[in-house]
């Protein structure tokens, strides 16, 4: 180890900053997509309506059945060709649809946690249901999602590697092109780990913030 | 959609699936002694004992997959001789370390959920520690590990499909590259992820059998 | 605060059945409760006096019979046998004028009294803000809460919490108020400053139906008793009527075990024999027998009161109903 060289790292930094760069918007949009998704289906899957239930359920199954990889291929082979979409939003489409399936239980947990009386009470003051899933329940029920719903987005943003399978130019398949131009695979693909891990760490410390945020006051 | 063809391309397919299964047993066998060794570590009242387990801990989990791939193929042999491994045992020993820091955590948070009492029982009878672990603790803590432990199982299953990255011919391997052989993508892909489904559902109906067999005697 | 007899009744509930799987918790209530009134419902656990109560607004659905309130149409049977319910914007049409107090508070954790208060108003209704905010403080004063305004529901007594309940429910403006057991789950040191709030509340004329094991506040506060056993109603007419002298053998029964307080039988309660935790608001650690004294001549100063300030006729005098065996 007394030959590690840091003078590479400093050489290719910027184009791994670049590529960093590319994994946070990859990250960022995926989550949005996967948040907003998850939403979706855990209040399907709650839902009076059977064939909601249903339709929320084997999403759930497939989904949550399959390796993301293999979700990634079919939104860039299939359709990505189909739509023609670039490999960036194939990516985003893809982790948002994976990512989802595990938020949609994420968020359905939560929201059953929420005590019966809270809609109850909601009913009982003649709030509607959109209300007072927007006002009452969800508000409480973020606060029992919070710990997994962070851990999951901490996975997420691990899982935006794998969009190097479909060609685009993120942290992790830039550090091994580079690793392999270089000959020093050692040191790049090292220092590609610690960018992920700066990330991870400060995810799961703002854990902590985002729970002490949503804590009821006592 | 043509059915037939979807038919047609399994078997071809299914040429992977051994290796996926081998990528997978190798895995589960690798990483349960050290996932276990890593919790005991964790729990240890040593403090080297406890940072190491830790540290191991944050760096595994902080990272993608993928890369700790790169590092095992690519990386380890500049180390020497002894650490060039073929494609399948590089994906082995990644997914091995990667299995293990997740086992650890369902091991450790198992053994904490058992209740004080057991521990002080057992210590004021006189036992040794690794006794009472052995025979008390862990028996105890098992039907608390189950779900976790073989929900991170069917996660290590998923993920044996980014041995691709590596070229170990597993099927996800193998669907790509008849996809660009026959210049079509949905077929062969709704192939690859019939048969992941089919393994995943599998293995969460044996998780729900096992959590069944392990429910204390009431 | 007396009804005319020429007005028709704010609530009016006819044969109302409800069964939960195999169990039949009501078996045909009638029910009939004047603007003004207070109406007290008592009866030992499993009785069905909450399910009445939960069906008043919806919060269950019967199985059958008619409900009306302020003349509108909750529920009634239709002709194929099933129970027809209005649709979903006239419920909550319904229920903006039926206020409800839980057994178990039910606020809302995560916003202050004051939030919990101007919420409803303001998301149902359309109030204003500052109107709504004003209103809110008004009420929350009247429940003595007005030094708790910004504080969360946590950090408040469980007492404090249900006076916030209150407000939050007269908030809506209610024309009917319904009480579920409200002081079943707080300390009993606590329960005296919520009967007291109800209290104000009846003596301003609201109309109120409470589901209660405070036997003094039954008799000290309602117009009239309801005593409902195995989802029929056994007995009703004055407190003093029906808590003083009562005619059937049951009511005498459970008023009897709650004097001795002694779990009463409970042939088809669905939860496990709560013991029947009649407290007197007022009466810890007096004797017994002085506690029926001082309830009579309580209930005989009231009804003295009550006939001197009113020049008007006596709240409803139905005939006791005996509504089945």
């Amino acid at each position: 180890m007394s030959d590690f060289d840091f003078d590479i790292i400093w050489t290719t930094w910027p184009i791994l900053r670049d590529a960093t760069w590319i994994s946070i918007k990859l990250f960022v949009l995926s989550l949005i997509l996967a948040t907003a998704i998850g939403l979706a289906v855990a209040l399907m899957r709650m839902s009076k309506i059977t064939p909601l239930r249903w339709f929320a359920a084997i999403y759930v199954w497939i989904f949550r059945g399959l390796p993301a990889l293999v979700i990634l291929f079919i939104a860039f082979f299939w359709l990505g060709n189909n739509l023609g979409l670039t490999p960036f939003q194939s990516a985003i489409l893809g982790l948002g649809v994976s990512s989802g399936a595990y938020k949609a239980e994420i968020i359905r947990a939560g929201l059953l946690a929420v005590d019966r009386g809270q809609y109850e009470a909601s009913e009982a003051l003649g709030f509607t249901k959109v209300h007072y899933m927007r006002r009452i329940i969800i508000p409480q029920g973020i606060r029992v999602m919070v710990p997994n719903y962070v851990s999951n987005s901490t996975l997420l943003f691990k899982s935006t590697s794998l969009a190097t399978v479909i060609g685009l130019n993120e942290l992790t398949g830039r550090a091994r092109q580079l690793a392999n131009s270089t000959f020093q695979p050692i040191e790049i693909l090292a220092a590609a780990g610690v960018i992920y891990l700066v990330f991870t760490s400060l995810m799961t410390l703002s854990q902590g913030f985002i729970e002490r945020r949503f804590a009821l006051k006592t | 959609m043509d059915v037939g063809f979807i038919i047609d391309i399994m078997p071809e397919i299914l040429e992977g699936f051994s290796t996926t299964v081998r990528l997978f047993l190798w895995s589960m066998l690798f990483s349960t002694p050290l996932g276990l060794a890593l919790a005991l570590m964790r729990l240890s009242p040593l403090g080297p004992f406890r940072w190491v387990a830790g540290f191991y801990g944050w760096l595994v989990r902080g990272i993608p997959l993928i890369l700790i791939m790169f590092y095992v193929f690519f990386a380890l042999p500049e180390f020497g001789e002894a650490f060039l491994l073929s494609p399948f045992w590089s994906a082995v020993a990644a997914l091995s370390v990667w299995t293990a820091s997740y086992q650890a955590e369902a091991i450790r948070s198992g053994v904490l959920a058992v209740d004080q009492g057991q521990f002080e029982a057992a210590e004021a009878l006189g036992m040794t520690k690794l006794h009472y672990m052995r025979r008390i603790v862990l028996p105890q803590s098992v039907r608390i590990i189950v779900p976790p432990f073989t929900g991170n199982a069917i996660n290590t299953l998923k993920q044996t499909s980014l041995a691709t990255v590596i070229t170990v011919p597993e099927m996800s391997l193998l669907t790509t590259r008849i996809i660009s052989r026959e210049f079509n993508a949905l077929e062969p892909l709704l192939a690859l992820a019939i048969i992941y489904l089919a393994l995943t559902t599998v293995l969460v109906f044996a998780q729900q059998g096992l959590e069944r067999a392990f429910r204390l005697k009431a | 605060m007396a009804p005319l007899d020429n007005v028709a009744p704010l609530v009016k509930v006819e044969g109302l059945t409800k069964s939960f799987g195999d169990n039949q918790i009501l078996n045909g209530i009638d029910l009939e409760v004047a603007a003004g009134e207070v109406v007290s419902i008592i009866g030992p656990s499993g009785s069905g006096k909450t399910t009445i109560l939960r069906c008043l607004n919806l919060l269950e659905r019967p199985d059958g019979g008619r409900i009306e309130i302020d003349g509108q149409m909750l529920c009634e049977d239709g002709a194929n046998g099933r129970i027809n319910f209005a649709g979903k914007s006239e419920i909550r049409k319904i229920r903006e004028e039926v206020g409800m107090v839980f057994q178990r508070f039910n606020l809302f954790p995560h916003m202050t009294a004051l939030e919990n208060v101007v919420e409803a108003p303001m998301a149902v209704k359309g109030a204003d803000k500052a109107v709504a905010k004003a209103r809110a403080l008004e009420l929350l004063d009247s429940v003595g809460l007005s030094h708790r305004a910004d504080h969360y529901p946590l950090q408040m007594s469980g007492g404090q919490q249900q006076r916030v309940a209150i407000a939050r429910a007269l908030a809506m403006d209610p024309a009917v108020m319904l009480f579920d057991e409200v002081t079943s789950a707080v300390d009993p040191e606590l329960a005296g400053e919520i009967l007291l709030v109800m209290k104000q509340l009846a003596e301003q004329g609201m109309t109120m139906i409470v589901v209660t094991h405070e036997m003094g506040f039954a008799a000290d506060v309602s117009d009239r008793v309801l005593f409902i056993d195995h989802g029929l109603v056994i007995e009703q007419g004055k407190a003093s009527q029906v808590l003083g002298s009562p005619q059937q053998d049951r009511t005498k029964a459970f008023l009897k075990a709650v004097l001795e307080r002694t779990p009463m039988a409970e042939e088809n309660a669905d939860s496990p024999p709560v013991e029947t935790e009649e407290s007197w608001g007022t009466g810890a650690g007096v004797d017994e027998s002085e506690q029926i004294a001082s309830l009579e001549s309580e209930v005989a100063r009231l009804r003295q009161e009550l006939d001197a300030a009113t020049t008007t006729d006596e709240p409803t005098t139905d005939e006791p109903t005996e509504s089945g065996e």
